[in-house]
């Protein structure tokens, strides 16, 4: 063989040998107890795989995924915005908004506007010094869903606003200079300057966001809404496969959570490359190598 | 749309906790004047630019731009802050070419040197794209309107962005540094839209380290140091025949 077309060859450490070894073992270990192990009852996974009662539930936790990334999305949007401004009550208010939703667990969130009648047995919606006011019984207004809703959601706000502030925080200041000069209004600066700038920085991470609020859905089971993992509590509650059930339960979260992930690595490829070149328009010309510009 | 093109200062001062980045700084540009503004890197060079377009606030002193307040309205006592509507309005009339060019990235050339029109002034979209294209052909770019920002060269995105400020018919063009950021055989194609623009009557202020450009061009030529002004007159005096010897000491280095 001609030496000029030899591949390069690498060396393997010995750590790498190490490795292949252990993970040939543990996938196989893990093959055949999943195969011998009897009490995996595969049989009754594929049994209720498809069962109406769990695509239900499936159908109900991508409903609460949706609701919640939208209603949440659009909050943390006016959050994001409220933390920026240069208002300082304004600022304190999204912040004090922050800190109490990202400092409390979701799952006693969830709880608690489950339980809000306590606090607010009723509430009267009406128009101040009017005399016209319409009392609202909150105990029935709250069921296990619009709390389960409106839990996800404030709390998915206070991150996705963080989020939102981070791609604020992104935008060259000598873009919200540029846009101040020509006298853009504080509205337009947002939608026509900042907001596009910060896309790119933002739709990824919200991607992510996403991904992880489809398997936080499962919390809301403590209500009982009937969502992916209540549907499989429910039948095994009644049938006492646990395992089964709960083995489709994971294998529907891991189906959906992969086929996110798959337009999420497309997203982020797309405005990786958005990014690179926005942020080489800010950078000086690169110096020619070499003096040949002289 | 009101002319002028005048800048007046008087006891211009700012300071950044302890630091004096202005001190007293006094200005006559008279409407069509062309000052270069040199001297070392933090002289206060571009603060002052930053004032004079609303981007910076002074802390004590006059400041009018084509003859009214910058920002703000003299009363008995104090200056009160005109609100934003007003401040727009005042500084739709101030164009301002920075270092960097902060051209939006989001936009092509031709939508850069729209946005002014077509966001701020609520020009119909047809007449500002007609409006953009003839200013990007009188800055030697036509045919460059559908690129981005990141198609261009240095030298090209300076000239748009020089485009963009021109859309908005300020009366008076701001340059801080506009070609130090470029590679050394871009900067003499902005010199040149500068200098076309300087025969048209423009009132220009431009911070910059291009002796040759201030020698030409310039009517007045600035010396800043320390933040204030150590001497001002004409190139053949400042550049030529300079007085100071701090102005001295800094020709002796640059040229």
């Amino acid at each position: 063989m001609d030496a000029t077309d030899k591949p390069r060859l690498h060396r393997r450490g010995p750590l790498e040998y190490v490795a292949w070894a252990v993970c040939v073992l543990v996938a196989g270990g893990l093959a055949h107890t999943l195969v011998t192990n009897e009490n995996y009852q595969w049989d009754v996974v594929g049994q209720y795989f498809t069962a109406p009662t769990i695509l239900e539930g499936l159908r109900l936790t991508i409903v609460l995924t949706i609701l919640a990334m939208l209603f949440g999305g659009i909050l943390g949007m006016v959050v994001a915005v409220m933390r920026a401004s240069t208002v300082r009550p304004v600022q304190l208010l999204a912040s004090g908004y922050i800190t109490f939703f990202r400092g409390t667990p979701v799952l006693v969130q969830l709880i608690f506007w489950f339980n809000i009648a306590a606090l607010y047995p009723n509430i009267a919606v009406g128009i101040p010094f009017t005399g016209i006011s319409q009392a609202v019984d909150v105990n029935a207004l709250m069921s296990a869903t619009t709390a389960a809703i409106i839990g996800l959601s404030l709390n998915e706000a206070a991150y996705l606003a963080e989020i939102i502030r981070g791609g604020f925080a992104s935008v060259d200041k000598g873009q919200i200079e540029a846009a101040d000069s020509l006298g853009m209004s504080a509205r337009k600066k947002l939608f026509r300057v900042i907001i596009p700038q910060a896309m790119p920085t933002v739709v990824p991470a919200t991607g992510n966001q996403m991904i992880g609020m489809f398997k936080e859905t499962s919390l809301v089971s403590v209500l009982g809404v009937a969502e992916l993992l209540q549907s499989t509590q429910l039948i095994y509650a009644r049938t006492y496969q646990t395992i089964p059930l709960l083995i489709v339960a994971c294998l529907w979260y891991l189906i959906m959570t992969l086929a996110l992930s798959y337009p999420q690595s497309l997203i982020e490829k797309r405005y990786s490359l958005v990014k690179s070149r926005v942020s080489s328009e800010a950078a000086v010309d690169p110096v020619p190598l070499g003096g040949e510009a002289r | 749309m009101n002319g002028d093109g005048t800048v007046y200062a008087r006891g211009l001062r700012k300071c950044y906790g302890d630091r004096v980045v202005l001190g007293s700084i006094d200005l006559d540009v008279k409407c069509g004047e062309i000052v270069c503004v040199i001297g070392p890197s933090g002289s206060g060079k571009s603060t002052l630019l930053r004032c004079i377009d609303g981007l910076e606030e002074a802390d004590r002193g006059i400041l009018r731009v084509n003859g009214e307040d910058l920002g703000f309205v003299e009363t008995e006592t104090a200056y009160r802050a005109r609100n934003r509507k007003e401040v727009a309005m005042q500084r739709t009339r101030i164009g301002m070419v920075f270092q960097q060019f902060n051209l939006f990235p989001n936009m092509t050339a031709r939508e850069n040197v729209m946005a002014g029109p077509v966001l701020v002034k609520g020009v119909a979209k047809k007449t500002a794209a007609l409006r953009a294209d003839s200013l990007l052909a009188d800055v030697g770019l036509s045919g460059h309107g559908d690129h981005y920002p990141w198609q261009l060269s240095g030298g090209q995105k300076q000239r748009v962005a020089i485009a963009r400020a021109l859309a908005m018919d300020p009366n008076v063009m701001l340059f801080d540094e506009p070609t130090s950021a470029l590679d050394p055989e871009r900067v003499g194609e902005v010199l040149a839209v500068m200098k076309g623009l300087a025969e048209r009557g423009m009132t220009m202020l431009v911070a910059t380290h291009e002796m040759g450009f201030a020698k030409e061009v310039a009517d007045t030529v600035m010396f800043m140091d320390g933040g204030v002004v150590v001497e001002q007159g004409p190139p053949t005096e400042v550049l030529g025949n300079p007085k100071e010897p701090r102005t001295q000491k800094f020709l002796e280095k640059v040229l």
